[in-house]
C-alpha cells in the first residue's frame, strides 16, 4: 500500500473547480481545473481527482470549499424548514425590528424578502427565561409532543429552536431541542444558543433559521461526498473550510452550516495572506476575480478583517465570518444592451457551460473573457487549462451582434468599454471593503488572483489609484492553494465581564483557562495533538454604558489591566473619533479563537529560470494597439523587471500589466506590480 | 478617468463618509434610543448650508430639516466661525424638529476657508421638561418639551463651553447618557472631518467643490425633468390630524399643489391654527415633508441632495400649525410632516394615478414606558427608560400589498423596537408578545399591510407612560377605492381589563402604571389599493391561511367564501361579492358654491334616512369615494332635516375643492362609507 503523502486543496468555484495537490514525498505540487457541475459537485471533486490521477489512498489531508449553502440560500432551494419560538415571538423572524434592511428609501414599491420559514410553520411554545437567566416557565412536555406531531403533518425537513434570552440559559431551549430531536427522527434540529450564544433574539433566531434552512442541504451534500471519497479508500478526513477562515470537519459542518457562506471566497484569502507574508507585503485588498462573480476583502497586517454582524441576503447572520464583499461580475459575465441603451455587465454568466463565445462550445452571447480576447490580451494561440482554444471569429461575432444592438461598429472600442464597466464595478468592490470601512484603498497592495483576476487587477488598481499590485504564483489556483493551507479553526465565545475596577486578574484567568480548555478539547475532538494548538484571546470592550464593544487583543500572562485600558481608549479614539477617559471601562465577552495547526506544505516558488528572458511579441489593444511583449511565467528568473505594456501567461492565469507600470519578480515568485506612470487623479 | 466616472466616485465618498458617520455613531453610542433604536441621522452641507448628502439609512426627516437649521445658523454667525467650533442647535423655530433632537453642525475647513458642515442630529432620550423622556401627548407649551437650544456655539476654537453644557446635562434625566449621546456625536463629527480633509487632498481643493456643484445641479436637472412631464394645474388634498392631544377637535392640512412647468408650489394657506398641544412644527418641516414625497413619487433613485429641493417653492403662513410660533409645543413633529406627506400623495396621486400608495401611521408613534430603576435608591439618574415607536403596516399600491410592520418609504431604516433581551436588561419589564397585528391592513384589490401588536409587562413600582401619536382616531387612507388600515391603538391591561390611558386616544401624558399592568401596542395597517371586491381569492385565502386575515373578514369584506380545505369556494365567493355590491350606498354628488367646512371639519350633509342606511349618526366621521378620486374625501356627517319624501336619493352637496379633491362633476354618483368601525 501506498503511503498517504498528498495533501489536497479544493475550491469549486460558479465556473470551474480547482484542484491542487501537494506530494509531500516529492515536494511537488500538481493542479488541476474542471468545470463545476450544478446540482453535483461532489462530481467535480472526483473529477479533478480523477484528472490527476492520484490513488485516493494516497491522500493525507483534504480541505474543500464548498458554495453549497450559498447557492442554496441564493436560489432559494434550502428546507422546508420550521421554527419553534417562545410564546408570542413567532413573528419576529418575519418583522425583525421593524427595520428594511434592504434599501428601499423613497421606494414606494420596496417590498418586504420573504421569511425563509413562513408564518404557517413558525410555532409558539409556551416556555419563558428571564433576562438574569431565571426559568420563569418550563416547556409541557405534552405541549412538546403536540408541536413534534404538527411538525411532522407539516412534512418539516429541518427545525429551528430559539427562545428569547436562551443566550443567557438555555436550558429551556436545550430540552425543547432534545425532545424534539428525539421525536423527530433524523429532521435535525437547530438551536440557537449552541449555534451563537449572542445576545439579541431577532439576529439569533435569523441565525438559527438559515442554519436550519440549509441543514439537510449540506447533511446531503457531504453524505455523498464522504461516500464516494470513502468507496474509493479516502482514509484522510474530510474538512470543510468555514466562513471564518479556518477549516472544520465534515460533522461541524452539517451542524453549523450557516458557517460556510463564504466556504470558497475564504480560501482565497487566506492563500493570499500566505504569498503575500511570502512577498513582505502586510496590508493589502484581496481580489478574487472568477468567471462568475469577484470577492474582495481587506487584510490589515496580514489579519484579515473579521465581522460578526453579518447579513447574508435580507438576512441577519451572526456567525463570525471574514468581511469579503461579493458582486456578481467576472469574466464570464455576460455583456448586454440595457433598455436605456446603456452598456450592462452582469450579473448572468456565461458560466462553465455553454462558457463564454470564444469557448466555441455553443455559448453565443458576449462576454469579459471575449472583450479580452479581441483586445488581444488573450490569445487565440495559447491553449487555456484543458487544452481549449479560444475562437477569435466566436468572441467578434458576438460583439458584432452587441454593436448592432448599440448602433455602433467599432467592436474594439465596444469591447475596451465593456471592460472599462466592468472595471468601475469591480473598483466599487474595492471600496466597499475600504472607504466604506474607513479605510484608503492607496494604502494597501491589490492582490489578484483567480482565473480572470491577473487580467483585470491593474486596471482596478489604477481606477483606484493605488500604486501595488501582487500577482501570485498559480493565481488561478490561489482558493484552493488556501485551502490546502488551512488550519482548523474554532470560535469560542463567553459572556463574562463587568467593569474594570470591580474585576480581577485572577478570575479572568480562570475564565480564559476553561476556555482554553475548551478549545483544546474541540481540537483534540478534531484530532489535532496538543502540541498544535494555539489559541487567541481578545476582549470585548466597551464604556460602561456602551452597548457596541471593540475587540482588544488579550494574553493571559497580562499582570494587570492597566494595558489593556490602554489600548482600548487608544482603539475608541482611533475607531470613534474620542477616548473617555474618564469613564469606567467594561469587559462583555471573552472570545477565542483555537486554531489546530495542521502540516502544511513548504511551498518554494522560486524561480529556476536563469536567462533572461525574450518573450514574444503581439498587438495588445490599451487605448491604442501596443507592440506588447508577451511573457511565459516560467521563464522569468527570480529579481527579473519588466515594463508594461506587456503579458504574462501560465497555466490558470493571463497577467495584463498597462503602460505606466513596471513588474519585478520576488523572491517568492510573486509579481510584484508598481505604478510609476505619471500622477493621475485616483 | 473621465468626468462621469469621477462626479460618480466623488458622490460615492460623499454618501460613505455619511454611512460611516452614522455606523460610528450606533457602535459608539451610550444610548439605547441611538444603538438599539437608531433615532438619528447624518449628513453633510455645503458652507452655505445647501444638503450635500445623507446616508442610506438615515432619516430625510431629521436631514432635510439641515439646510435651514444651518441657515439660521449662518444668520446668527455669519462669518464668525472658525477652525476649531462646534455648534448645536434643536429649536424647531429656527430650523429644529422636535427639542429630543439635537443637531451638531461641526464646520469643516479647507485652505482656511469654510468649506461644509458635517452635521449630525440624534435622538436625545431626554432634553428634560415635563414628563420623562420630554415627549408627551398632553404639553401645553414647548417649555414642557425641555431645553431650547437656539443655534449656539458650543465650542469655540477648539475650547468646550464647559458651563453650557453642564448646564444642559444637569437640566436633563440621565445626564451621564446625555453626555454619551454628546461625545458620540463629537467623535462621529471628527472622523467626518477628517475624511473629508482626506477627500479634498484626493480630489484636489476646488475640484471637490465644484463636483458637489456640479452634482447638485445635475440633481435638480432630474428633479426638473420629472415635474415638467407632470400637467401642469392645481391639485388639492386634505387631511387630518387625530387631535391636539385636548381637544376632540381634529387638525386640517388643506394642500393646493400647482405644478407650473418644472415647477411645483405647495400651499398650504386654510390648514387649522397652531394649537397648544403637541402637534406642531417649525418652519423647516412643509419643504421636508414635501420633499419627501415628491422624491419618492418623481426621482427616488437619485442620490439625495439640495437640487432635488430647488424646484419646489413652499407656501406656508406662519401661525398655523405647520409653521408654529414660540411657545407652540412641537413634540408631534413626526406626526405633523406625516399629514403633509399624505396630503402631498393624494395631491400629485391625482396628476399621477399609478404612483398612489395606501397612508401610513400617521406618524412615530413614541411611546415612553419610565420609571425609577428597581433598587437603585432615589437617584434621578437611576431611572430607565424604554422608548420605542412601533412600525405599522405600509400602504398598498396598484401593483402590490403593502409590507406587514416595517419603516416606510419616506423614513429612515431605524429599528422601531429594542431587541426584548435588550429591553428586558435595561429596564424592569417583560416583552410578552410581538407579532403581526391580524385584520389590521387596509382592505383593498391590494391589501396595506398589518401593524404589530406588542404586549409588554410591567415589573416594577411607579413606572409612567406617556404616548404621542396620532391616527388613533382618524384610520391611515386607502387610495383609488381602497379601504382604510385599522387606527393606531395604546391601551394598558390591567388584570384582565383594558383600560384607556387616556382620554383622547393616541395623546398620553405620564399615565400611572401597576406592577402587572401590561402595556399593549397596536400599529396602524396601511391603506388598501383599489375595491377588495376585485382582490384576487386565492390572496385572500392565502391571507387566511397565514392568519393576517380573518374568515369572517375574507366574507364580510372581500367576498371570499372558503371552503373547509383552505381553498375558495367560486360559486358562492361570485354570489358574495354580487350581493355585497349591490348592498353599497350611492349617492349622486350636486354643486355647492362654497365647501362646507366647520373649522378644521369638512362636513357633509346627509338626510336621515342616508345616514341611517351608512349607518352613522351626527358628527361621525364618513368618507366620500369617487371611481376618479386618488383618495377618499373625508366628512364629517351632518344629518339634516327630514325634506319630502321624493323617494329619490337626495343628492350630496359637495364644493369646489371637494370636487376637485374628488374628480367629480355634478350628477355624479360616489359611495359613502362609514369610518370608525374599526376603532375597538
Amino acid at each position: 500500500m501506498s503511503e498517504a503523502r498528498f495533501i489536497i486543496g479544493i475550491d469549486v468555484g460558479g465556473t470551474f473547480t480547482d484542484l491542487l495537490a501537494y506530494d509531500e514525498a516529492a515536494q511537488r505540487l500538481y493542479s488541476a481545473k474542471v468545470p463545476s457541475l450544478p446540482g453535483a459537485q461532489w462530481k467535480g471533486v472526483l473529477d479533478a481527482l480523477a484528472e490527476l490521477q492520484i490513488e485516493f489512498s494516497t491522500i493525507r489531508a483534504f480541505v474543500h470549499g464548498t458554495t453549497i449553502a450559498t447557492n442554496a440560500l441564493l436560489e432559494r432551494k434550502g428546507a422546508r424548514a420550521a421554527l419553534v419560538t417562545t410564546k408570542g415571538f413567532r413573528d419576529a423572524l418575519e418583522i425583525g425590528k421593524g427595520r428594511r434592511l434592504t434599501g428601499g428609501l423613497f421606494d414606494t414599491t420596496w417590498r418586504r424578502p420573504p421569511p425563509l420559514v413562513p408564518r404557517d410553520r413558525r410555532h409558539e411554545i409556551d416556555e419563558r427565561v428571564a433576562a438574569d437567566g431565571q426559568v420563569l416557565t418550563i416547556a409541557e412536555p405534552a405541549e412538546i409532543e403536540r408541536l413534534a406531531a404538527t411538525l411532522r403533518a407539516q412534512n418539516v425537513e429541518a427545525v429551528a429552536v430559539a427562545f428569547v434570552n436562551s443566550y443567557r440559559n438555555d436550558d429551556n431551549e436545550r430540552a425543547v431541542t432534545q425532545t424534539l430531536q428525539r421525536l423527530l427522527g433524523r429532521v435535525p434540529v437547530t438551536p440557537s444558543a449552541a449555534l451563537i450564544p449572542e445576545r439579541g433574539e431577532f439576529e439569533r433566531t435569523s441565525t438559527a433559521v438559515l442554519n436550519a434552512y440549509l441543514t439537510p442541504v449540506m447533511v446531503a451534500y457531504l453524505d455523498k461526498l464522504s461516500g464516494e471519497m470513502a468507496a474509493r479508500g479516502v482514509r484522510a478526513p474530510i474538512n470543510i473550510m468555514g466562513s471564518n477562515g479556518g477549516a472544520m470537519t465534515l460533522e461541524k459542518a452539517a451542524e453549523r452550516c450557516a458557517g460556510t457562506f463564504l466556504s470558497g471566497p475564504v480560501g482565497g484569502v487566506v492563500g493570499a495572506v500566505d504569498v503575500s507574508r511570502g512577498a513582505d507585503e502586510r496590508d493589502l485588498v484581496t481580489f478574487d476575480m472568477g468567471g462568475t462573480s469577484t470577492d474582495v476583502a481587506l487584510v490589515q497586517n496580514l489579519s484579515p478583517r473579521m465581522s460578526h454582524d453579518n447579513q447574508i441576503d435580507a438576512y441577519p447572520l451572526r456567525m463570525p465570518q471574514l468581511d469579503i464583499h461579493t458582486i456578481g461580475a467576472g469574466g464570464g459575465s455576460i455583456v448586454w444592451v440595457g433598455p436605456d441603451k446603456t452598456l450592462r455587465i452582469g450579473p448572468q454568466s456565461a458560466g462553465a457551460v455553454p462558457g463564454p463565445a470564444c469557448y466555441g462550445r455553443g455559448g453565443t452571447e458576449p462576454t469579459i473573457s471575449d472583450a479580452n480576447l479581441l483586445l488581444g490580451r488573450l490569445s487565440p494561440m495559447r491553449p487555456l487549462a484543458g487544452g481549449l482554444v479560444l475562437d477569435a471569429t466566436a468572441a467578434q461575432t458576438a460583439f458584432a451582434g452587441l454593436a448592432r444592438a448599440l448602433g455602433v461598429d467599432d467592436t474594439v472600442a465596444l469591447a475596451q468599454a465593456a471592460i472599462a464597466v466592468a472595471v468601475a464595478k469591480m473598483a466599487g468592490a474595492v471600496r466597499e471593503v475600504s472607504v466604506h470601512r474607513g479605510f484608503d484603498p492607496r494604502d494597501f497592495t491589490l492582490v489578484c488572483f483567480g482565473g480572470a483576476g491577473p487580467m483585470h487587477g491593474f486596471l482596478v488598481a489604477e481606477e483606484l489609484g493605488m500604486q501595488r499590485v501582487l500577482i501570485p504564483r498559480y493565481p488561478g489556483h490561489l482558493s484552493a492553494l488556501g485551502q490546502m493551507m488551512a488550519d482548523l479553526r474554532r470560535d469560542f465565545v463567553k459572556a463574562w465581564g463587568g467593569r474594570l475596577s470591580e474585576l480581577s486578574i485572577a478570575a479572568l484567568k480562570t475564565e480564559t483557562d476553561a476556555l482554553r480548555n475548551q478549545g483544546a478539547a474541540a481540537l483534540a475532538e478534531d484530532g489535532i495533538p496538543p502540541t498544535r494548538h494555539v489559541h487567541e484571546f481578545a476582549l470585548d470592550m466597551r464604556y460602561a454604558g456602551q452597548s457596541f464593544t471593540l475587540p482588544i487583543a488579550w494574553s493571559p500572562a497580562e499582570k494587570g489591566f492597566g494595558p489593556l485600558r490602554q489600548a482600548f481608549d487608544a482603539r475608541h479614539e482611533e475607531t470613534f473619533g474620542y477616548a473617555d477617559r474618564t469613564n469606567e471601562a467594561e469587559i462583555v465577552n471573552i472570545r477565542l479563537v483555537s486554531i489546530g495547526e495542521v502540516a502544511k506544505p513548504a511551498l518554494a516558488f522560486r524561480s529556476q529560470a536563469q536567462v533572461t528572458p525574450t518573450g514574444e511579441r503581439r498587438a495588445v489593444w490599451f487605448a491604442s494597439w501596443y507592440e506588447t511583449t508577451v511573457y511565459a511565467r516560467a521563464d522569468l528568473p527570480t529579481g527579473y523587471r519588466f515594463a508594461g505594456p506587456a503579458i504574462v501567461e501560465e497555466t490558470g492565469g493571463t497577467t495584463i500589466v498597462p503602460p505606466g507600470w513596471t513588474v519585478q519578480v520576488h523572491d517568492s515568485g510573486a509579481l510584484v506590480g508598481r505604478f510609476e506612470g505619471s500622477r493621475r487623479q485616483p | 478617468m473621465n468626468e462621469i466616472g469621477r462626479l460618480e466616485l466623488i458622490r460615492e465618498s460623499l454618501v460613505a463618509v455619511v454611512n460611516e458617520m452614522r455606523a460610528n455613531v450606533i457602535r459608539s453610542s451610550y444610548s439605547s434610543i441611538i444603538y438599539e433604536g437608531h433615532d438619528f441621522s447624518c449628513g453633510l452641507t455645503t458652507a452655505d448650508g445647501r444638503l450635500v448628502a445623507q446616508g442610506d439609512a438615515d432619516n430625510p426627516i431629521h436631514i432635510f430639516a439641515v439646510p435651514y437649521s444651518t441657515v439660521e445658523l449662518l444668520k446668527v454667525f455669519g462669518s464668525d466661525i472658525h477652525e476649531g467650533d462646534i455648534f448645536l442647535q434643536n429649536d424647531p423655530y429656527t430650523g429644529g424638529t422636535h427639542l429630543n433632537d439635537v443637531l451638531m453642525l461641526y464646520p469643516v475647513f479647507h485652505a482656511g476657508k469654510l468649506a461644509m458642515f458635517a452635521a449630525t442630529r440624534c435622538h436625545w432620550g431626554d432634553v428634560g421638561g415635563m414628563t420623562p423622556g420630554s415627549l408627551s401627548g398632553r404639553v401645553t407649551e414647548i417649555y414642557q418639551e425641555g431645553l431650547r437650544i437656539v443655534p449656539t456655539r458650543i465650542c469655540e476654537r477648539g475650547r468646550m463651553n464647559e458651563a453650557y453644557l453642564t448646564l444642559l446635562f444637569d437640566n436633563m434625566r440621565i445626564r451621564d447618557e446625555r453626555r454619551g449621546d454628546f461625545n458620540t456625536m463629537l467623535g462621529a463629527s471628527r472622523k467626518a472631518a477628517q475624511h473629508i480633509e482626506r477627500l479634498f487632498g484626493r480630489f484636489g481643493g476646488s475640484a471637490f467643490l465644484d463636483a458637489i456643484e456640479e452634482l447638485i445641479a445635475r440633481s435638480e436637472k432630474v428633479m426638473r425633468e420629472r415635474i415638467a412631464e407632470i400637467p401642469d394645474g392645481t391639485y388639492h388634498a386634505e387631511t387630518y390630524l387625530d387631535s391636539n392631544g385636548h381637544s376632540p377637535d381634529p387638525l386640517a392640512v388643506r394642500l393646493a399643489l400647482t405644478v407650473a412647468g418644472n415647477r411645483l408650489i405647495a400651499d398650504f394657506t386654510g390648514s387649522s391654527p397652531q394649537t397648544k398641544g403637541p402637534t406642531n412644527v417649525g418652519p423647516a418641516m412643509a419643504l421636508n415633508a414635501v420633499a419627501s414625497l415628491v422624491k419618492s413619487y418623481l426621482d427616488p433613485q437619485t442620490p439625495v441632495n439640495h437640487g432635488s429641493f430647488n424646484p419646489i417653492e413652499v407656501i406656508n403662513p406662519a401661525g398655523s400649525f405647520l409653521n408654529a410660533t414660540l411657545p407652540a409645543p412641537c413634540g408631534g413633529m413626526v406626526e405633523c410632516r406625516a399629514v403633509m406627506i399624505a396630503a402631498v400623495c393624494i395631491a400629485l396621486g391625482r396628476a399621477l394615478p399609478e404612483k398612489l400608495i395606501g397612508d401610513l401611521k400617521g406618524g412615530a408613534n413614541h411611546v415612553y414606558i419610565s420609571g425609577p430603576r428597581p433598587g437603585r435608591g432615589q437617584d434621578e439618574s437611576r431611572i430607565f427608560l424604554l422608548y420605542e415607536y412601533p412600525a405599522g403596516g405600509t400602504g398598498a399600491t396598484s401593483r402590490a400589498d403593502g409590507n406587514h410592520v416595517v419603516r416606510a418609504y419616506p423614513e429612515g431604516d431605524f429599528n422601531v423596537v429594542q431587541a426584548a433581551e435588550i429591553a428586558e436588561m435595561q429596564c424592569p419589564v417583560r416583552v410578552e408578545h410581538y407579532g403581526i397585528r391580524e385584520d389590521s391592513g387596509g382592505d383593498g384589490e391590494w391589501r396595506g399591510g398589518c401593524g404589530m401588536r406588542r404586549d409588554i409587562r410591567v415589573l416594577a413600582e411607579g413606572a409612567s407612560l406617556s404616548v404621542l401619536a396620532d391616527h388613533a382616531i382618524i384610520p391611515p387612507f386607502g387610495v383609488a377605492g381602497g379601504h382604510s388600515g385599522a387606527t393606531n391603538r395604546f391601551v394598558v391591561v390591567r388584570r384582565g381589563e383594558v383600560i384607556q390611558p387616556s382620554p383622547i386616544p393616541g395623546k398620553v401624558g405620564g399615565f400611572k402604571l401597576e406592577v402587572g399592568d401590561i402595556v399593549r401596542l397596536e400599529s396602524s395597517g396601511g391603506g388598501g389599493w383599489g375595491d377588495p371586491l376585485r382582490r384576487d381569492p386565492d390572496h385572500v385565502a392565502r391571507d387566511v391561511f397565514l392568519g393576517v386575515v380573518s374568515s369572517e373578514r375574507a366574507r364580510t369584506i372581500y367576498g371570499v367564501v372558503l371552503a373547509g380545505d383552505g381553498s375558495f369556494d367560486a360559486a358562492a365567493t361570485h354570489r358574495e361579492r354580487e350581493r355585497l355590491r349591490a348592498s353599497r350606498v350611492a349617492i349622486p354628488v350636486a354643486h355647492a358654491a362654497t365647501d362646507d367646512l366647520e373649522g378644521p371639519r369638512r362636513c357633509l350633509q346627509l338626510s336621515p334616512a342616508q345616514a341611517a342606511r351608512i349607518g352613522v349618526g351626527d358628527g361621525d366621521l364618513v368618507e366620500v369615494v369617487s371611481a376618479r378620486g386618488a383618495s377618499a374625501l373625508r366628512c364629517w356627517a351632518r344629518l339634516a332635516e327630514e325634506k319630502g319624501a321624493s323617494g329619490r336619493p337626495e343628492p350630496l352637496a359637495l364644493g369646489p375643492i371637494g370636487h376637485a379633491t374628488l374628480g367629480t362633476a355634478a350628477g355624479d354618483l360616489v359611495e359613502v362609507r362609514r369610518l370608525g368601525a374599526r376603532l375597538s
